[in-house]
């Protein structure tokens, strides 16, 4: 069902696509308004560009909801590979290393000279690698915990400052409320993992001088693995897959007490647990070491414009504006997503809390100390998608079958570089 | 179709079966030759790094059988044959069996409100299998589960639909339930085609409703059966909705629990197209040879038995 729908899909914007660049083609067409493809999901897209639409009467950008970073990832390959990929597309930073070396990016630094400065260095490394830029970021995630501040009440418990505060919470809670858990452990979180393991120090991929090293089972990471495999031993979270209707029933009834994730978690909420309006706050993520403040970014997007796009400035200019103009992330805010941009960032301090959490009233105080905290910038490997998908599986069996997390993050670590060699790349190690 | 010796319209008639098939020649050579004869290609193809960029770039080149041997080789891909054959033991036999009997039962003289039980039962096959699957994960998911509710009031605690041990069950049903419609109208048709007479004599005899089936119908339904039969193994090696629709709501479901499931994700979240369709070109081997297999040994049993 869904390759015939992603099929559809490509079919289609071929045949739009193709519309437009008949048209570039004649000199004559070049006064006339370029028409822009652009693929992107989330809350504020439809808004941002109907804003930009307006402000551009040269350009028209014809959105597209191309459904979630992984199914537009796998859409954009498929498209780049048809020669008909849209104008600019959304693509999370995980996904970046991979769609640059598919060969679906343009390198747009010509065009950017004038934006690097509107975003903070980690920020802007997180789409630019030596000196190519491949996409203008449009939102971030540094990580929280997002907690159901009116349940924590009722139980009497505080947001743990640290892991171990962490789990000695989740053991009260289990005593307080056996129907409920503190928080789960989901064995499909990809991103979610990497986080929490990068802000144990792990380092997940490197690479100097074209060797790569991988370091997904390193001993950061497998210490973070230890830690939820405890938890999970002990009953003291749920393991089992998030978002689900299961899942979103738990936290309706009040059974799910907290979410480590990242600022875009409160709208997430939002979409499934509407009644709970209010009664949800963010705290800053748990630290491994007492004192610490450091976080990683848990997913993001930003905007790329694709090779095989005929309007590469026009495209550079609708990226540069939806992320760094005002009426663009006022938007963004108003929807809950944490801008990229400096200024859209400083502009938090002036907005009202998303609605899960409208009753904190230092929301965004507690988002700009996550953000301005957060560990410069995850190197990403070009085949997450194989990482996520070998973890993915590896997580869930060994969750299902009661084997050590370890590991399956070694079998993981084993897929990716047996992956990466049989690509042809040069891998450290076994 | 060709006209009679000699004659001036010989030349003429020679033409006209060429033109007659063309239509679906060209059909055929651009919506199967053709794609097939892609797919094949592009599995010798492989994608490999070369030069440029700032991490290089993945190029198509020629691997030869590099993809075969390495689908071949992948313990993951057997296991999914492996799990495909343990839902294929529970849906297929289960889909026949009750496609039969509920066809025999409508067919029966005696009973009532035919019509209705014919659309009733026929109704599931209406339903898109992404809409199957959705709806029976939300009776299988134990705070959602009507069925879960009541063990639980029972005192008997939930029931472990997506567990271990209840998910093969549980994706057949989807299957069974969506697919027993379907081939009872086959069945039923053939029925239908049987003369009144043969069951007529057998009753004059003193056979009994049973009998009458057993000895009479069924025998005379077989080509019905073998077809359906046919279907529900083809059907059964091409299991790719009903697992991938459930996977989100349990951990039982890996990215790779069935073949298909396997290309798609080497596919599409891989970036692996040639993989892919090396994987594709031994599926659709291995269908062919398994419904030929099939065909030969029912027809020699089918013949054998009418005899």
């Amino acid at each position: 069902m869904r390759i015939i729908a992603a099929l559809g899909m490509v079919a289609l914007l071929a045949a739009c696509s193709s519309g437009t660049t008949d048209g570039a083609g004649t000199p004559a067409a070049d006064a006339g308004p370029v028409t822009l493809q652009y693929w992107c999901w989330g809350q504020p897209t439809k808004d941002k560009v109907e804003a930009f639409n307006k402000a551009h009467p040269d350009i028209r950008v014809q959105h597209t909801d191309t459904g979630g970073g992984t199914d537009t990832a796998a859409k954009l390959l498929t498209a780049s590979r048809a020669g008909n990929a849209p104008d600019v597309a959304c693509v999370e930073y995980q996904t970046l290393p991979a769609m640059i070396v598919a060969g679906a990016l343009a390198d747009i630094s010509a065009h950017t000279a004038d934006v690097k400065d509107a975003f903070s260095p980690e920020v802007w490394s997180l789409t630019s690698f030596d000196g190519a830029v491949y996409g203008i970021p449009q939102d971030v995630g540094p990580m929280v915990l997002v907690y159901n501040r009116a349940r924590f009440g009722e139980l009497g418990i505080e947001p743990p400052a640290t892991w171990e505060d962490f789990a000695k919470t989740a053991a009260e809670v289990r005593k307080k409320d056996p129907g409920a858990y503190l928080a789960t452990f989901a064995p499909a979180e990809f991103g979610n993992f990497a986080g929490l393991a990068q802000q144990a120090g792990a380092s997940w991929w490197t690479v100097r001088d074209t060797t790569w090293t991988v370091g997904i089972a390193d001993p950061a990471s497998l210490e973070v693995a230890a830690y939820w495999q405890n938890l999970i031993d002990e009953d003291l979270v749920k393991a089992e897959p998030l978002l689900t209707p299961e899942w979103n029933n738990q936290l309706n009834k009040g059974k799910i007490l907290s979410w480590p994730s990242a600022l875009w978690g409160p709208s997430v909420l939002y979409g499934i647990a509407e009644k709970q309006a209010g009664d949800w706050a963010i705290a800053p993520l748990p630290q491994w070491t007492p004192g610490d403040e450091r976080v990683a970014f848990q997913g993001g997007t930003a905007l790329t414009v694709t090779k095989n796009s005929k309007h590469a400035q026009a495209a550079a200019t609708f990226a540069k504006w939806m992320n760094t103009d005002k009426a663009a992330y006022d938007i963004q805010i108003a929807k809950g997503e944490y801008p990229a941009s400096l200024a859209g960032q400083r502009a938090t301090g002036e907005s009202e809390p998303p609605p899960l959490v409208a009753g904190q009233k230092d929301y965004w105080q507690v988002a700009t100390k996550a953000a301005q905290s957060t560990i410069p910038h995850l190197s990403w490997g070009p085949n997450v998608s194989t990482a996520q998908s070998a973890f993915q599986d590896a997580m869930s069996a060994a969750v299902r079958d009661k084997t050590p997390l370890a590991e399956a993050l070694k079998k993981t670590q084993q897929a990716v570089v047996d992956d990466m060699k049989s690509t042809g790349f040069k891998v450290a190690g076994p | 179709m060709t006209g009679g010796p000699g004659g001036p319209g010989a030349r003429r008639g020679a033409r006209a079966p060429y033109l007659f098939v063309a239509p679906a020649v060209l059909l055929f050579v651009a919506f199967l030759a053709v794609p097939i004869g892609y797919a094949v290609y592009l599995s010798a193809r492989g994608l490999r790094l070369t030069g440029g960029g700032v991490f290089g770039t993945r190029e198509e080149v020629f691997v030869g059988l590099d993809n075969y041997v390495k689908t071949l080789t992948d313990p993951e891909f057997f296991a999914g044959f492996g799990r495909l054959a343990l839902y294929g033991l529970i849906s297929v036999p289960l889909t026949l069996g009750l496609a039969l009997l509920f066809a025999l039962l409508i067919d029966h003289a005696g009973s009532r409100a035919r019509r209705f039980s014919r659309t009733a039962i026929f109704l599931p096959y209406a339903v898109p299998g992404v809409t199957a699957s959705l709806l029976w994960g939300f009776m299988y998911l134990p705070s959602t589960s009507p069925f879960s509710y009541l063990t639980r009031e029972l005192g008997l605690g939930e029931i472990p639909f997506l567990g271990a041990g209840g998910i093969y069950p549980s994706v057949a049903n989807v299957a069974v339930w969506g697919g027993v419609g379907f081939n009872m109208i086959i069945i039923f048709t053939s029925l239908r085609g049987i003369p009144a007479e043969l069951s007529d004599a057998a009753r004059i005899d003193g056979a009994s409703e049973w009998r009458i089936a057993w000895h009479v119908k069924i025998p005379l339904v077989t080509p019905a059966l073998v077809l359906t039969g046919l279907f529900a193994l083809i059907g059964t090696l091409q299991v790719y909705g009903e697992p991938t629709t459930l996977r989100p709501m349990t951990p039982e479901i890996s990215q790779v629990w069935v073949p298909l499931m396997q290309i798609y994700r080497d596919a599409f979240l891989r970036d692996d197209l040639p993989l892919a369709s090396a994987a594709s070109v031994i599926l659709a081997a291995g269908t062919l040879l398994v419904s030929v297999v099939l065909l030969k040994v029912t027809q020699r049993r089918a013949s054998g038995g009418m005899g």
